[in-house]
């Protein structure tokens, strides 16, 4: 049971290191800056 | 121009009207805030005087360290935090999204029902009822309330993203995603328990899994309630008030993945030397020293976002603040990883220096994002200027004081009384009693009152500078910009 939970708990954690390096590689950097901005021009005032 | 809204009413776009934001509710929570921060660290102050004069609590339960105790905690906890993260959230993702809040009259619900909870939670809290769970002391009707009032945040929070007008995703919206997603999962398991009456409950779990569980909870409350949630403040907060994108946009990304998938293991570190399971324990510590770098990645991250603004610094009390709550993010969660080392652990554990780590992040990381945050955030709501720019500077000086203090005194107190339990005689006995030990600490109990009197002091200033900020003046009617550059439908 103790090797179960432990190959497992491997397994999970080579699989969140895979989404990380995934996260890092994707995306153009014209996506990324115009995500980046968003808070900047989110409001419109009444006149 | 005209408005990209067409009204539900008709469906006619030439009768299109104006949806603004919902603002209001934001300004509700924002206020009630302000009020726990107020009561809950007064309760912190009391225990603290308790702790040097014993007779404070005058033979009377309520007024007893362990209920009161247990007020502070929750009271800071659930009232002052989760009213400041429902604030910000319901704030910024109506903006992130371009669309005003989804099912506002729920997200009202859910405001104002929270703040009756916590009031009744924690009056439950001065009577006695407590589960025994540290973080988790209120009871099953409590609990399940809690549950509901969550779903219902979610509800509203996911349903504003899923109707966005704008294809990305802000990053501040994953950090209060996760926040809302995992505080669910770890509140509903960590809660299973069986009712024996109205007010009485037995966990579902028996023995060490219970304690795994609990620290399981515990540890990821603070990751993503107290670390998670309030990076999602600073990542909307600090480039909207230093007016400048986030630095790396790509790191904040990646630094979300990597906090969400290290802060979860770390847990079992509050359980050294436990009866859990060895690799257990070194599992906890591994994940623990990993988690610095996200952490520390997420800190350069917010300081070189202002690294090109350092002259509002001088001027502008509320980006103080923020760009302070980072430094002592960062002495925290430096600081976090390195006593979860086991040969550290030995040392910190059981003793103040604990509580020392936990104001560091407290009072420096989450009181301050959130004070800097309100002070850039209720002069917006209310279209006007700031009541007292003067009172918000001397309340940054009455704060940094305070968690320095305060961290001082209780690394001293912890690491004596760590060094002092530790040291053994000739013969192998223990060298010092605990009772001497303790009555050693007063000096170090007295700074730490002192300490707390100054930060609640800054807290009473800053309730009354935004109240009159506040007082007289409706809600400022914003409504979401006409950008069509990356709208999901262009």
């Amino acid at each position: 049971m103790m090797w179960f939970l432990f190959i497992g708990d491997m397994v999970v954690m080579l699989f969140m290191v895979l989404l990380v390096i995934w996260v890092s590689l994707m995306g153009s950097d014209k996506r990324i800056n115009v995500a980046a901005k968003i808070p900047l021009q989110d409001e419109k005032f009444d006149d | 121009m005209a408005l990209p809204l067409v009204s539900k009413m008709t469906g006619n776009a030439n009768d299109a009207v104006v949806e603004y934001y919902h603002d209001d509710v934001v300004r509700f929570l924002v206020m009630c805030s302000l009020v726990w921060a107020v009561l809950a660290m007064t309760a912190g102050v009391y225990v603290a005087a308790e702790l040097i004069w014993p007779g404070l609590g005058f033979d009377h339960p309520w007024l007893s360290f362990g209920r009161l105790r247990a007020l502070h905690t929750n009271g800071i906890i659930f009232g002052f935090g989760v009213s400041a993260l429902m604030a910000t959230a319901f704030y910024s993702v109506q903006r992130t999204c371009h669309v005003p809040l989804a099912l506002p009259k729920l997200a009202w619900f859910t405001g104002v029902a929270w703040q009756f909870g916590v009031l009744a939670g924690g009056l439950s809290l001065l009577a006695g009822m407590n589960g025994g769970k540290e973080y988790a002391e209120l009871e099953w009707p409590f609990d399940i309330v809690i549950a509901l009032l969550w779903v219902y945040f979610g509800l509203v929070f996911f349903t504003t993203i899923a109707r966005r007008k704008i294809k990305p995703i802000y990053v501040s919206n994953w950090f209060y995603g996760g926040l809302i997603i995992v505080i669910a999962m770890l509140h509903i398991v960590n809660s299973l328990a069986m009712p024996a009456t109205w007010f009485k409950s037995y966990s579902a779990f028996p023995g060490a899994q219970d304690a795994i569980v609990q620290w399981w909870y515990g540890h990821n409350a603070v990751g993503f309630l107290l670390t998670g949630g309030f990076l999602g403040m600073m990542y909307y907060f600090l480039p909207k008030h230093a007016d400048r994108p986030i630095w790396s946009y790509r790191l904040s990304i990646v630094a979300f993945w990597a906090f969400t998938y290290s802060y979860i293991w770390a847990g079992p570190h509050h359980l050294h030397y436990n009866s859990i399971p060895d690799w257990v324990q070194n599992l906890g510590m591994g994940m623990s020293l990993i988690l610095l770098a996200p952490s520390w990645a997420t800190m350069v991250n917010g300081i070189m976002t202002v690294s090109s603004a350092w002259e509002k610094l001088r001027t502008d009390p509320a980006l103080k603040f923020i760009v302070l709550s980072l430094a002592f993010y960062g002495l925290a969660t430096f600081e976090g990883p390195m006593m979860a080392i086991k040969s550290v652990n030995v040392v910190s554990h059981f003793t103040d220096w604990t509580i020392g780590h936990v104001h560091s992040g407290a009072l420096g990381w989450n009181a301050m994002i959130t004070f800097g945050t309100f002070y850039f955030l209720v002069p917006r709501l209310v279209g006007g200027k700031l009541y007292s720019v003067r009172m918000a500077n001397a309340h940054f000086w009455m704060a940094l004081a305070g968690t320095m203090l305060y961290v001082l005194a209780m690394w001293g107190a912890g690491v004596s009384q760590g060094l002092l339990w530790l040291s053994l005689d000739q013969i192998g006995e223990l060298s010092f009693s605990f009772k001497d030990i303790m009555a050693s600490m007063v000096p170090y109990y007295l700074l730490r009152l002192v300490a707390g009197l100054i930060f609640l002091a800054g807290a009473v200033m800053m309730t009354y500078n935004l109240a009159m900020t506040i007082k007289g003046r409706p809600t400022v009617k914003v409504r979401p910009p006409e950008v069509t550059a990356y709208r999901v439908d262009s």
